[in-house]
Parts: C-alpha cells; sequence; structure tokens
C-alpha cells in the first residue's frame, strides 16, 4: 500500500502543527543510506536533543561575568517565570487544562517562605524545601473541586480559588500582613550575594525543569496528552482520567510553588498580588506568545515577555496600549506561538535543503544542523 | 440463562421518558464468533451499544460479560474486564500519531499510564509497532490521527479497541463512509481477528453484503425489540425481517 | 421590614446591572463559542459615553439620547472588531482567542484613558427618574426601578427574539450545532457578525444604563467582566435564561455578603461559584457538552 504523503498538506487551519520534518517528506526510496553506527546514532540523538538546552544554559552559566548586577538580576527574574511559566504550562499545554489560579500556587510558596521566616523565624532553606509541599498540598484542595468541570468552567474556578486565596491574605493582616505583604531580610547571607543568587536560581530551575522534561515524556506525559485530545475515548481505554488530570495538577502546583520560592529569592518579599488571577494570567500568555506545544515554549515566551515589557515601558508612555498590540500582532501572526512559528521554519528550511541535495547518503551532518532541541521536542510533543 | 455464552444480555430496556429506545432485547454473543445487529435507522442499534459500553445506563435488564455482572458499569470498569468498543463516529486522537495513540492503549492496558518514568517503553513500543503492522498502518505510524484517510482512521480506531487485549470487539457501523477497497480492509481485518486470534467481534452494520457475509450470527432489531436471530441463512428468509426493511425506514 | 425590602432591592438593582452585562457575553459565548475579554471594554465605553454626551448636563433630557446613541455606537465598534480581529481567529485555539480578546482588552482600555482621562466620572439620574420612593420608613431611588425595568425588557426582549424570530432560531441553531448549522445553508459568517454585535450592544446598554448607578472610571472593564463571566458561567454558558438567575443569585450573595461580613466582600462572588459549580460543574442551566 503506497501511502502519498501530500495527504499531511490537507490539515485544517486550526490544527496546522509543525510536522516531523520524517514524515513530512517520503522516506527516500531510491537513495541508499549508509546505516548508521549504533554510537553515532546515540550521539546524535543527545546532539539533538540537548544541543540548544545546553548551549543555553552555558550561557546562562557564563552571564554573571559578563552581566553588570542589575541586567543580570533581570535574568534572573526571568529564569523563576520561566519556571513558571513551563509548570503551568503542564497543564495548559500538554493537559489542555486551562488553569487561570497557577498564581495561587506561586504565591503561596513565597507566602510559605515569607511567613516562616516571620512567624517562626525557621531558617530560608528548610522553608525553601517546604514550599512545593505546601503548593502540592493545596493543589490537592482546588483539583478535587476544580477537575470535575471542563474548559471555561475549569478556568473560572480556579480563577475564583486563587481569587479567594488573594482575599484571605489581604484580609489577614496580622498573619499576611495584609495588602502590603511581608518583606525583610529572610534571605541567609550565602544568598545575598547576587551571583550566588543568580546561580542558585539557576541551578533550581534547571532542574526542575529537567525534571518536567522527563515527564512530559513518560507515560504519564503521553496520557496526559491523549486526554486533551479525546477525554473520551482514553476513559474508554481505560484511564483513569481524574487521577491522571490530579496528578498534573499538583505536580505544577508544586512546580509552580517552587518557582514562587524562587521569587523571594528575587525579591525578598511576598505579597497578596501574586495570588491574584492576573499574575495567573502572566504564564498562560508566555506559554501562548512562546508557544504551548512544545516544552521550552513558554521559557521562550518569559524571556520575550520580559524582555518587551521593559522595552515598552522605557520608550513608550502608552505602555499598554503598545504591548496590547504586540500581543495582537503574535497571536495574530503566530498562533502556535514563535517556536511554533520557528519550528514549521526550520522544517521548512530542512526540507528544501534535504530536497536540494539528491544522491547524498544519509546519516548525521548537515541535514540535523537546522534542528535544534526545542524544535526536536516539538516534533515529537504534539 | 444460557452457559457458555461470552456475553449474556437479558430484558434490557433503556427508557427516555415515555419512549423505550431498547426494550426486552436479549442476545447472546458466543465466543470467538461474529455476531451482527442490524436493523432501519431509529431501531436502537446506538443506544444498545451505549447500554453496553457503559455510556448509558439501563433502567431494566442485566449484562453479563464473562461471568461478570457489568450492568451499568463506568465505561473505564467494562474496558478493564476485557469489552472494547470502536466508536461509529471515528474517535481518535488527532494530534498524536498512530504509534503513540496504540501506545497509550497499551499502556492504560498495562495500567502504566501513571509512570513518571518510561522503563518499560521500549517493550510497549515494540507492541504497538507490531499492532500496527498487523492491521497494516505502520507505513503511516508517524503521521498524525488527523492527517490519515477516512478508512485509515477506522483502522486506527479498530486498532486502539485491539491494543487493550479484549476478549470482545464492540463494533459500531465499522464500514460506514468507506470505499469499496477499504470496506474490504476493514471485513479481512475483521474475519482474521475472530478467526486466527479466536477475538469475539459484536457489531452493527448497514453494508447487508458484509453482515449476511461474515456473521455466525445475526440479531435484528426494530423500535427497540430483537425481531428475531439465528444464523445468516435463517434470517434472510425470516419473513418478518423482509417485512421490516420493507415496511421500515432504511 | 422595609429596611429588608429596600436591601433586596438594592441586590435586584446589583442584579439587574450584571444580567444584562452577562446576557451578552453567554450568547456569544453559546453562538461562537468565542471568549470576549473585551466584553468588559464594551461595558465601559457604554458608561463613558453616557457620561459624554449627558453628564454635567442637569435634568439629563440628553440622558434619553445618551442611551440611544451610546449602544449603538459600542454595537459598531463590536462590528470592526469582528470584522478585523475575531474572523482571523475563528480558526484557533480557543486560547489563543482568548489572548485576542484579551489584547483587545488593554487596547481598549488604554483609548479609554486617553479619550477620558484617568478620573472617575459621573452623570446623574435624568429629572423624571431622580428623586426616590418611600417603601415602609426607607427610601429607594426610582431610577433603581428603572434599571430594573429596562433588564426584565431586555430579558423579554431577549427571549421574544430566541423563541420566535428567524435571527433567534439560527443563534439557537448556532448554539446547538454550528455545523449543522453551516450546510443548512445559513450565513454563519454573517450570523457570527450579527451576533456579536447584538453582544457588544447589550454590553453598551449595560454600562449605559449603571452610568447613574456607579462612579465611571478606569478599571471598570476588569471589575466587569470578571463578574459577568463568573454570572454567566454559574448560569451556564449559552443560556441567557441562566444568566439571569445567576445575576440574581450573585445579587443576593453579594448583598448578604456586604451585610454579614464587609471584610470579605470581595471573596463572595468566588465562594457563589465554586460553591454553585461544585454542585453543578457546567453551570445552573448548562449542557454537559460545553
Amino acid at each position: 500500500m503506497h501511502y502519498r504523503t501530500r495527504r499531511t498538506l490537507q490539515m485544517p487551519a486550526s490544527a496546522d502543527r509543525t510536522q516531523p520534518a520524517a514524515t513530512a517528506a517520503p522516506s527516500p526510496p531510491a537513495i541508499a543510506r549508509e546505516p548508521e553506527s549504533a554510537l553515532r546514532g546515540l550521539a546524535r540523538r543527545v546532539g539533538v536533543i540537548f544541543g540548544v538546552p545546553a548551549a543555553i544554559v552555558i550561557i546562562l552559566v557564563i552571564l554573571p561575568s559578563v552581566l553588570s548586577p542589575l541586567p543580570l538580576l533581570d535574568v534572573q527574574s526571568a529564569v523563576g517565570l520561566a519556571l513558571f511559566a513551563c509548570a503551568t504550562n503542564l497543564l495548559v499545554g500538554y493537559g489542555g487544562l486551562v488553569s487561570f489560579g497557577q498564581g495561587a500556587f506561586y504565591g503561596t510558596g513565597a507566602y510559605v517562605i515569607a511567613l516562616a521566616w516571620l512567624h517562626l523565624h525557621m531558617s530560608f532553606w528548610i522553608s525553601f524545601i517546604c514550599a512545593p509541599f505546601a503548593g502540592a498540598a493545596m493543589a490537592v484542595a482546588i483539583g478535587l473541586v476544580a477537575l470535575r468541570t471542563r474548559r471555561l468552567y475549569f478556568a473560572l474556578l480556579t480563577l475564583a480559588f486563587s481569587q479567594l486565596v488573594f482575599v484571605i491574605a489581604q484580609q489577614q493582616v496580622s498573619f499576611t500582613g495584609g495588602a502590603n505583604g511581608v518583606f525583610g531580610p529572610m534571605l541567609p547571607s550565602f544568598l545575598i550575594n547576587p551571583d550566588n543568587a543568580y546561580y542558585f536560581t539557576l541551578g533550581v530551575a534547571v532542574l526542575a525543569l529537567l525534571a518536567l522534561y522527563k515527564i512530559t515524556r513518560s507515560p504519564f506525559g503521553m496520557t496526559l496528552k491523549a486526554i486533551r485530545e479525546n477525554p473520551e475515548r482514553a476513559e474508554a481505554l481505560g484511564v483513569n482520567v481524574f487521577r491522571q488530570q490530579l496528578l498534573a495538577f499538583v505536580f505544577a502546583g508544586a512546580l509552580c510553588a517552587l518557582a514562587g520560592g524562587l521569587f523571594v529569592v528575587y525579591d525578598q518579599s511576598a505579597n497578596p498580588n501574586l495570588l491574584s488571577w492576573t499574575e495567573s494570567g502572566y504564564p498562560i500568555f508566555m506559554a501562548v506568545i512562546g508557544g504551548q506545544f512544545s516544552f521550552l515554549g513558554p521559557a521562550l515566551g518569559a524571556l520575550i515577555y520580559e524582555q518587551s515589557r521593559d522595552v515598552v515601558l522605557a520608550q513608550f508612555s502608552d505602555s499598554q496600549l503598545v504591548f496590547g498590540l504586540l500581543l495582537l500582532l503574535i497571536v495574530l501572526a503566530a498562533p502556535d506561538g514563535v517556536l511554533g512559528r520557528l519550528t514549521r521554519g526550520f522544517a521548512l528550511l530542512a526540507r528544501r535543503w534535504r530536497a536540494a541535495r539528491p544522491g547524498r547518503p544519509g546519516g548525521p551532518g548537515p541535514e540535523s544542523a537546522p534542528r535544534d532541541a526545542a524544535h526536536e521536542t516539538a516534533e515529537s510533543e504534539r | 440463562m444460557t452457559a457458555g455464552a461470552l456475553l449474556q444480555i437479558s430484558g434490557l430496556t433503556r427508557q427516555f421518558g415515555g419512549f423505550a429506545a431498547v426494550q426486552d432485547v436479549d442476545v447472546s454473543v458466543w465466543p470467538a464468533t461474529i455476531h451482527s445487529v442490524i436493523g432501519p435507522n431509529g431501531a436502537g442499534k446506538t443506544t444498545f451499544f451505549r447500554l453496553l459500553t457503559g455510556i448509558l445506563r439501563p433502567s431494566r435488564g442485566t449484562v453479563t460479560f464473562d461471568g461478570h455482572d457489568i450492568t451499568g458499569a463506568r465505561p473505564h470498569v467494562i474496558s478493564r474486564r476485557g469489552l472494547a468498543q470502536s466508536f461509529q463516529i471515528t474517535n481518535v486522537f488527532p494530534r498524536l500519531t498512530a504509534l503513540e495513540s496504540v501506545q497509550i492503549a497499551i499502556l492504560a492496558r498495562r495500567r502504566r499510564s501513571l509512570d513518571f518514568a518510561s522503563l518499560h517503553q521500549r517493550r510497549v513500543t515494540a507492541e504497538a509497532s507490531g499492532l500496527l503492522k498487523e492491521v497494516g498502518l505502520h507505513q503511516v505510524a508517524d503521521a498524525q490521527a488527523q492527517t490519515l484517510s477516512h478508512g485509515d482512521q477506522r483502522i486506527l480506531e479498530v486498532t486502539l479497541a485491539l491494543a487493550t487485549s479484549p476478549r470482545l470487539l464492540l463494533l459500531d457501523e465499522p464500514t460506514a463512509g468507506m470505499s469499496p477497497f477499504e470496506t474490504e480492509r476493514m471485513v479481512s481485518l475483521v474475519t482474521r481477528l475472530a478467526k486466527e486470534h479466536g477475538l469475539t467481534v459484536l457489531l452493527s452494520e448497514h453494508d447487508m453484503d458484509v453482515v449476511f457475509g461474515i456473521s455466525d450470527e445475526i440479531t435484528v432489531l426494530h423500535r427497540g425489540r430483537v425481531v428475531t436471530h439465528g444464523p445468516p441463512e435463517q434470517v434472510e428468509a425470516d419473513k418478518d425481517v423482509i417485512e421490516v426493511y420493507l415496511g421500515g425506514e432504511e | 421590614m422595609s429596611h429588608y425590602l429596600i436591601t433586596l432591592l438594592s441586590a435586584m438593582t446589583e442584579a439587574s446591572s450584571l444580567f444584562v452585562a452577562a446576557a451578552g457575553l453567554t450568547l456569544v459565548f453559546g453562538a461562537m463559542r468565542i471568549i470576549n475579554i473585551a466584553h468588559g471594554s464594551f461595558y465601559m465605553y457604554g458608561a463613558f459615553l453616557v457620561t459624554t454626551v449627558a453628564g454635567g448636563v442637569i435634568g439629563g433630557e440628553r440622558f434619553w439620547l445618551a442611551l440611544l446613541i451610546a449602544p449603538l455606537a459600542v454595537a459598531v465598534l463590536g462590528i470592526i472588531t469582528e470584522l478585523t480581529v475575531l474572523r482571523r481567529v475563528y480558526r484557533s485555539e480557543h486560547l489563543v482567542q482568548l489572548v485576542a480578546t484579551y489584547a483587545l482588552f488593554l487596547i481598549f482600555g488604554d483609548v479609554a484613558l486617553r479619550l477620558w482621562g484617568s478620573q472617575a466620572r459621573s452623570v446623574a439620574a435624568p429629572s423624571p427618574l431622580g428623586g426616590s420612593i418611600a417603601i415602609g420608613s426607607g427610601q429607594f431611588p426610582v431610577y433603581d426601578i428603572f434599571a430594573m425595568g429596562v433588564a426584565v425588557l431586555i430579558g423579554l426582549g431577549l427571549w421574544v427574539l430566541l423563541q420566535h424570530t428567524a435571527l433567534g432560531w439560527r443563534i439557537r441553531g448556532a448554539v446547538e450545532d454550528r455545523e449543522m448549522l453551516a450546510s443548512s445553508g445559513t450565513n454563519v459568517a454573517l450570523l457570527s457578525t450579527a451576533v456579536f454585535a447584538i453582544g457588544a450592544f447589550l454590553a453598551g446598554l449595560a454600562g449605559a444604563i449603571s452610568a447613574p448607578l456607579q462612579s465611571t472610571a478606569p478599571g471598570l472593564d476588569a471589575s466587569i467582566i470578571v463578574a459577568a463571566f463568573i454570572v454567566a458561567v454559574i448560569g451556564g454558558l449559552g443560556s441567557v435564561a441562566g444568566a439571569a438567575i445567576g445575576a440574581i443569585v450573585i445579587g443576593l450573595f453579594n448583598t448578604a455578603g456586604v451585610l454579614w461580613a464587609p471584610n470579605w466582600e470581595p471573596a463572595f462572588i468566588y465562594l457563589a461559584m465554586i460553591i454553585v459549580l461544585a454542585v453543578r460543574p457546567w453551570g445552573l442551566l448548562g449542557t454537559p457538552e460545553r
């Protein structure tokens, strides 16, 4: 049976995702390919998957020696936000669960550390470890109720929960410091040094993102995607949809709380606004801008958001207007996010490159050059 | 109560207000057979299937599968018991590849859906590839399900149900909307599954050539009730059946 | 006794405002599956337009003029929005549509700042409606009763529209099954524009009616959109009757909240939604497919 691959170009516009380059072009029938040695194959896979992110990490590690403290602080903030956005994307992009309440966990993470310092004089290191657990516990409570709903109802219910926590934080002035929040020297002396704080943030974020990545590639992650695509079908196959989504919700909550802990490292404070729905909106926008169907898309979105916000604030008095216009532009021009558009661009390039080189034996080399790891992860990510 | 039947349905009834979509239906499905359910539009075939798979709860009656009472049980419980369904409206995972889709089904069967680490992935992938090869979809294994042809999607549909290693496969109009070529593919797949692998198949169909060509037993429904049942030759000659199809809408 | 009655009536006034705002939102979502955050902007524009046309003029004959102009102007804005922006995102993910309307929300908000400044504005009720009537030992503003009356009229009008007109049938058909509607020969694109225009009109009207009841200031768009969404969701998305019930529920909840626990007043609307959705995950009159 011969399957014509032209079929791949007839996808409906709304589902116009990047096609894996491997199936976008027919597997070369007439050209002989030299068999790859196992070692070369492994090296290529590792290189491709870890190539670009590794390069990014290396650059980030070198930065403190290049940048002055103030811009470095911006990068530190962006790294923390990248974790927040990627954790949220486990729900939004992978799970199809648009939660407008992740701020509840973000803020809880920050408050756990701040309040433990304020009331219990607890060591930062201990309360930092506790933060993700607090986030997970809260996620269990909220998830048990919220996950019984779907789609917009779910989005608004999570919004309601996070607003509820927000109001509580504002009201309980004696406990939480009210609208002003908590601020003070809650960081250990080690983290007062800006370089240390930076490396700590980077280290925690990278480790957390690695764990998150492994999870998205695991059976758990795959099943989560299936539920996103067709929850009834998944259930009919024997998947316990509620349990799967609850676990994803808990894990995302824990990581968002961890990101909240990193906020404390950045700002030495906790305030109610971290809990509000406007804060919850940020990681969602970052995911959409950067690309919700790739792993690092939201991180890119976080970077774009941070940088453009600074530029717009500095250059324009009508920052809100400009920001709105930019957002609209990105969303209309790149519905798959920036990364989605980039990976499609790369796939197109790769196809043209390959088409222009007939007769060349296969194997690693220039073919895989246009790809980057984010592209690789995006391909198999649908 | 007929001993030895894999699926025993007794007095199954489902009311919607005053209207009975399915009424006092008795069906026995024997192991390793192909059993077809036919009837004009509105006869209650789809409701009947929904009652079997747990999407609808019966108003009265019992469904016994492999000795276990599954009346009114939830879909994923019924699936775990070994009764798998392929849907009438093609119901796949649009943006997952064919291979991923089958992997999901196998993982669910093996209770590995919640695994955070991919320790057994290689085995699961191998099994998924094997299954795709068996049904003839291995060449499109890496294509997104929504990009497949209608016939391929229906076959993928059936494959998903197969991946749960069922003892009984429920097929709701498997050849709907298919070209003769695709119908042929589906028919040979279904017969192969029943004859070579001992799978029991319960299907509803409109295509009479298919029904009379491959069935071991046929049940005829009309207005929610069983008109008659038996082997094809017997049903073909039955006067009531002819009346049902000539008199009713088709 | 009259104290409670007046409190109840205040709740109903608030419910009236919320109903008209939410009705447009739920209609648009039901027929077009679009989550329009800029609906709050439309509401605010309706209110600001009234303050511009009728503000500062005592006696308020111009109020009636404003009440006519404002919703129509907002409806025109809605049509322009639908044609230029929304058409491009119909086939995108719901999340992308949400971000697009949020971007519009930001843009409209900023333009409003430039047009009307950052100061709060108010407008007096027109003179025939300016006083208050006695209820038992208390007083209740006549205008509030007018507002309630308008809401009831809108509700009835929508009911008539949806149940007894061709346009209404088509809208209900779109709510049920868009694809089926398209294949039956209806111009879905035109219908979408019409529905969106109606939604914007209702938002503008809600804002216009509310102008004498509250001060109009930047930030009104954000507060009303959250409230309108919650009302629409509680009632069940796509159901105008649900929006009415939801508005009453929220009106009562909020008023009760102000009476018994004024500190926690901002939380009540969220608590109400959590309770309703915990019991009925699809809203009071919503259907599970959504």
